[in-house]
């Protein structure tokens, strides 16, 4: 039997509304709505949704206080949807849990694209325990092995050094996800790095030179101005 | 808007040109024979204190320090008041009122800058209202016809037909979203004075960024990238130079009609970064170069330009957005045809990190 997933849509607007509605259940997802904050709590609670969309700005509450609220118990799959100019709000929302965000406007395929990301994540965390990752990502010629520890181009051994190579696992660890770049530096370098992201920059610049055929029109990982970096989706 | 100064700084400046006076009367009086000078060098002294400082206030109270001081210091008596050598207090009250009225009419000379200053702000404010009002009625018009169209004529539209009007809905929303978009850039410049939140961004990112943006909307283009090898970190803010250069890529496609490549060059100079876009399109009319950038192309000119596809806003923006990071913008034609804009950003020498 197909079992559906469900998504819960937070969302105040009602043309929006429609919009998800229309096109999640023509793509043979389960949708239930929420209008308010208020709303969205107690669906959340009591109809185990696969995963969420949330709209940050809702006219009872802010977006990000549902956010916070849910991480504190549980680790259901939260696509935020946000405006273009606000990074802040972007990366707020990032480094508070949410798995994603789409900006507005977006595109039907977009929206597809990154709400299946989000519950493959969802579901790669709950099958494989924290921590250790094995075997290999590939996105095109991009090969991470991460039991060897080595990145390949083709045949070739891209020869990151360590930190660059735990950067790369790490993106490809999250595949498809825009990592912040204070997440970034806090898994690699740890919490007491001072939060200069000048150091990073320079290693994806040197990674990038490695990895990338041209390094201002890169194939596997992506900057997303202002917020962080993103690695291809694997195939 | 002329930045206000603290209390303190209002003082500093007073008392340090105060001072200043009083040095050159003393080295004066070693060569001069009279005082003579001595008055109308202070005079001097509070028309500079008027013009530098806030308000009246300041230009008055060095008026009135001047006059004591003068008197104290450098009329016989030295170092003495004495308000009765003969004619002095003539001296005194015109050296008073000489001061006041200068200092008042500095005052309001700056009040007029000011408000000259606010009359153009807000004369390019409904410049740019007019020009978006314009943009955003024409698709939203055709926006309406259509879905109008394809609902009340269900019946009689063919599959085809109501396909074609939903695609022009799609595509002139789109045209919408960028409007918006530049507009929202325009907010995140500070309206004071322009000033915006630069920060340590690293050139090749910006530069992919705004190409894979642009590609997903066109991605039938080609955009070729020429970059120097070094790793070039430049303050800016990102998000805004993004726009910048995908309004500029976009033009391309847009207006160069014939474009087949794209090509970003980036340079760098002493102290500027330099990013150029060049097409091989039909290039930029000659009427049309000097006034580009002024944000009310279309209609004026008389000439049938795509009137709705006007560059206007977009290009106004990136100037204003490349202004605010005191950088400059140009645009030519090509000898080899097709049209380059480009734009340059300050940058630290010492920013060029041989990676």
């Amino acid at each position: 039997m197909d079992i559906k997933d469900r998504v819960l849509v937070v969302e105040d607007d009602k043309s929006i509304r429609n919009f998800f509605k229309t096109v999640l259940e023509a793509n043979n997802y389960d949708v239930i709505m929420a209008v308010t904050g208020a709303e969205a709590y107690s669906m959340v609670t009591s109809q185990c949704p696969d995963v969420v969309i949330l709209d940050l700005g809702l006219p009872d509450m802010d977006g990000m206080k549902i956010l916070k609220s849910v991480r504190e118990w549980s680790s259901m799959p939260i696509l935020v949807v946000s405006a273009r100019t606000h990074e802040r709000d972007k990366v707020e929302a990032l480094d508070a849990g949410a798995d994603d965000y789409i900006t507005k406007p977006f595109g039907t395929s977009e929206l597809l694209a990154r709400l299946r990301t989000a519950i493959r994540h969802a579901r790669a965390a709950y099958l494989t325990p924290e921590g250790m990752q094995t075997g290999t990502f590939r996105t095109k010629d991009l090969l991470i092995d991460y039991d060897k520890h080595r990145v390949y181009v083709g045949e070739r051994d891209a020869n990151l050094t360590q930190n660059e190579y735990k950067i790369v696992s790490l993106l490809g660890k999250y595949a498809g996800k825009v990592l912040t770049y204070d997440f970034i530096i806090k898994e690699i370098w740890g919490p007491n790095m001072k939060n200069d992201n000048r150091i990073l920059r320079v290693n994806m610049a040197n990674i990038r030179r490695k990895i990338e055929k041209s390094p201002a029109q890169p194939e596997y990982i992506f900057t997303e101005v202002g917020v962080g970096y993103r690695i291809a989706d694997p195939d | 808007m002329e930045e206000r100064h603290s209390t303190g700084k209002n003082l500093f400046i007073t008392a340090a040109i105060l001072a200043g006076a009083s040095g050159i009367s003393f080295v004066l009086q070693q060569f001069a024979t009279t005082d003579s000078h001595v008055p109308l060098l202070f005079v001097l002294a509070v028309l500079f204190v008027s013009r530098l400082t806030d308000g009246y206030l300041y230009g008055i109270v060095a008026s009135m320090a001047a006059v004591v001081g003068v008197n104290y210091v450098f009329t016989y008596p030295y170092f003495a008041f004495d308000f009765t050598i003969t004619g002095y207090p003539f001296t005194f009250l015109t050296m008073l009122a000489v001061s006041v009225s200068v200092s008042a009419l500095t005052s309001r000379v700056k009040q007029q800058e000011q408000i000259r200053l606010e009359v153009e702000k807000e004369k390019m404010r409904a410049n740019l209202l007019r020009a978006v009002s314009h943009d955003i009625r024409t698709p939203l018009t055709s926006i309406v016809g259509s879905a109008s169209g394809i609902l009340e004529n269900r019946d009689v539209l063919t599959k085809e037909n109501e396909m074609e009007l939903v695609q022009d809905i799609r595509e002139e929303a789109q045209w919408l979203i960028r409007i918006v978009e530049n507009l929202l850039s325009v907010t995140r410049i500070n309206g004071e004075n322009a000033r915006i939140d630069t920060q340590e961004e690293a050139v090749e990112e910006v530069i992919s960024g705004a190409v894979v943006k642009f590609c997903k909307r066109f991605p039938d283009a080609k955009v070729q990238v020429d970059m120097p090898g070094e790793f070039l970190m430049v303050p800016m803010d990102g998000v805004l130079i993004e726009q910048v250069l995908v309004n500029l890529l976009e033009n391309s496609i847009l207006h160069g009609k014939t474009t087949t490549l794209i090509r970003i060059a980036v340079s760098h100079g002493p102290g500027r970064l330099t990013v150029a876009v060049e097409d091989d399109g039909q290039g930029i009319r000659e009427a049309v170069l000097p006034v580009m950038f002024d944000g009310q192309i279309s209609s004026s000119n008389g000439e049938e330009c795509d009137s709705r596809r006007n560059m206007g806003i977009g290009l106004s923006v990136c100037r204003s957005i490349v202004k605010a990071h005191r950088g400059g913008m140009r645009a030519e034609n090509k000898s080899t045809g097709g049209a380059r804009v480009l734009f340059w950003l300050p940058m630290k020498e010492d920013d060029t990190d041989g990676y």
